[in-house]
């Protein structure tokens, strides 16, 4: 791997986010919104004294934190997609980049776009309703690369799918993190759930973070199962996609990569 | 020397067999035309070249390395330009040859940007965004990025489709100065038979996914026996009309104006029994076969062999 190569496409997706207002605005608005509405629901609840103060950072710090799965699966499948729309693969891969390189440059350019929407939210919440998500300590960082490691899981399976069918299934690059979301217990504990949706969600690595981080927020410590057990998942799971997402390249290789769109 | 090996090349669609075998090579410094009807498989023999089309078979070797085991190596070293390609379009010519030099290694950086803007007249266009362009400015920056990297070997699909007269000479004047210069190696495919006459030292003819001629342009043109030569008929056209017939030759009449369409053994012998005959004109020319009767000849084959299969 060539350290100037992985700069070289992690430029071109620069350059497309300075110049395009949808991903600008899927790094600040949305966010925004979200943090807005809910940060507005939950303090509308606390007011009314049926909940705990602790139910804004609950709920906003599901907010926040989604941000990393969503970025890192988001940037891998979009990447592709801009790829696709603008008809710049053949640019791409005629070139002396290896497809690894490809694959690294979209994991770094989504901790890049998530580190910046994750700080941006952080401190509109701070400043909009005085929930730090920084109190939660330390524990952020390796549950921040457990969340952004399960995009990436989502995002490689996606953009197999995407080479294999082309844009028509594009929908997918928006879909797919909301199927999961469920399972995910962001503003909620598992425990809600169904038992048959709580089997689904012991399977899902970013369930484990969830729960940990409103542990912590009632005062509780999180257990090391909130680690272990997720990077564990999560390993297992992205290399089952980087395996299919190398299959559906070599797939698209012997059709050809103009052929794909 | 031999830069380009290509070595019993096949691909398959689907159970068709697309590219039946191709075995040629390229030497250093040359510039090699690659020409075929559409579907003939010119598009899919570069896309093999460049390794973004695996071959089912066969095998392409550049600078003695295996392409299919030294493809990141090779491809430092190769460029392309192709009209089925774009760039990104919200980002302006001069990101978009930012961003691709960073794939190749090059020295400076900032000087090759600087060189290339000016080789390329793109002075005017280089802060503006790739979707601001017309066609021909289009194909212009997809040239210069084919030289970024300073290629010992570029495949040029169509370079100057969409380009003005002006410019076209420009860029055709541009890449035999490259290869006189620089011992550039070239593959060219184009529709533009003057062009690839005038540029190519050896053309390959494809049909049907099969190499049908391999041979310098003029050397081609020398299969083709039939001349074209015209007349200006000012006197007894009726004798030349019964000539025409009685050799049975091909000719198109507009007004006084002929083109006869006859064999080059047998063009003294017709001059010689059209003065015999009588026969006035005040204007002559002799066309001599060319590269694109050559190609004319091939493609109006692969339409018949088509219809036929139609047909049936």
């Amino acid at each position: 791997m060539k350290l100037h190569r992985i700069w070289g496409i992690f430029l071109r997706y620069f350059y497309n986010l300075i110049h395009t207002y949808d991903r600008l605005t899927d790094m600040f608005f949305w966010p925004f919104i979200d943090l807005l509405l809910w940060g507005l629901t939950s303090s509308y609840l606390v007011s009314t004294g049926s909940t705990s103060n602790t139910l804004v950072l609950a709920l906003l710090g599901g907010i926040m934190l989604w941000i990393f799965p969503w970025r890192g699966q988001y940037e891998i499948t979009v990447s592709l997609l801009e790829d696709l729309w603008n008809r710049n693969l053949v640019n791409l891969f005629a070139t002396p980049i290896l497809f690894s390189e490809w694959v690294v440059s979209v994991m770094f350019i989504g901790i890049f776009k998530s580190i910046i929407s994750f700080a941006f939210a952080s401190v509109i919440a701070v400043v909009l309703y005085a929930a730090n998500i920084y109190t939660l300590g330390i524990i952020l960082l390796p549950w921040a690369g457990l969340l952004i490691m399960f995009g990436w899981v989502f995002g490689f399976f996606i953009a197999s799918l995407i080479m294999r069918y082309g844009t028509k299934i594009q929908t997918l690059a928006w879909m797919s993190m909301a199927i999961v979301s469920p399972f995910a217990g962001v503003f909620y504990p598992i425990s809600v759930l169904p038992s048959w949706a709580q089997t689904i969600a012991h399977y899902v690595p970013v369930s484990y973070v969830f729960e940990g981080m409103r542990s912590i927020i009632a005062g509780q410590p999180a257990p090391l199962s909130a680690l272990f057990w997720p990077l564990i998942l999560c390993l297992i799971y992205l290399m089952l996609s980087l395996y299919f997402l190398y299959g559906s390249y070599s797939a698209i290789l012997k059709r050809g990569l103009i052929s794909v769109e | 020397m031999t830069i380009l090996e290509v070595k019993n090349l096949k691909k398959t669609f689907k159970k068709s067999e697309i590219i039946k075998g191709l075995t040629f090579d390229m030497q250093e410094g040359e510039i090699l035309g690659i020409l075929g009807p559409n579907g003939a498989g010119k598009t899919t023999t570069l896309q093999m070249l460049l390794g973004i089309l695996t071959p089912t078979s066969g095998t392409i070797k550049v600078f003695d390395k295996d392409l299919a085991t030294h493809k990141s190596e090779i491809l430092e070293k190769m460029n392309f330009s192709s009209t089925y390609v774009d760039m990104p379009w919200r980002l302006t010519v001069k990101e978009n040859l930012e961003w691709s030099s960073w794939l190749y290694e090059i020295p400076d950086r900032r000087k090759r940007l600087n060189q290339i803007k000016e080789l390329f007249l793109l002075e005017k266009q280089w802060n503006q965004p790739v979707s601001a362009l017309s066609a021909g400015q289009k194909t212009r920056v997809n040239l210069a990025r084919s030289m970024i990297n300073f290629p010992s070997i570029l495949l040029l699909d169509e370079p100057t489709a969409s380009l003005d007269p002006e410019v076209a000479t420009y860029i055709r004047e541009f890449f035999a100065n490259q290869r006189k210069t620089y011992n550039k190696s070239i593959i060219l495919t184009s529709h533009n038979m003057s062009e690839v006459e005038s540029l190519c030292d050896r053309v390959l003819i494809l049909k049907d996914g099969m190499i049908v001629g391999n041979d310098t342009p003029a050397n081609l043109a020398k299969k083709i026996e039939y001349s074209h030569l015209r007349l200006r008929v000012t006197k007894n056209v009726a004798e030349l009309d019964k000539l025409i017939s009685l050799r049975k030759l091909e000719s198109v009449q507009e007004d006084k104006q002929y083109t006869i369409t006859i064999k080059e053994t047998l063009l003294p012998l017709f001059l010689y029994e059209i003065t015999k005959k009588n026969v006035g004109y005040t204007e002559i020319s002799i066309d001599k076969p060319n590269l694109e009767d050559y190609f004319m000849k091939i493609a109006k084959s692969t339409v018949e062999t088509k219809s036929r299969g139609d047909m049936s």
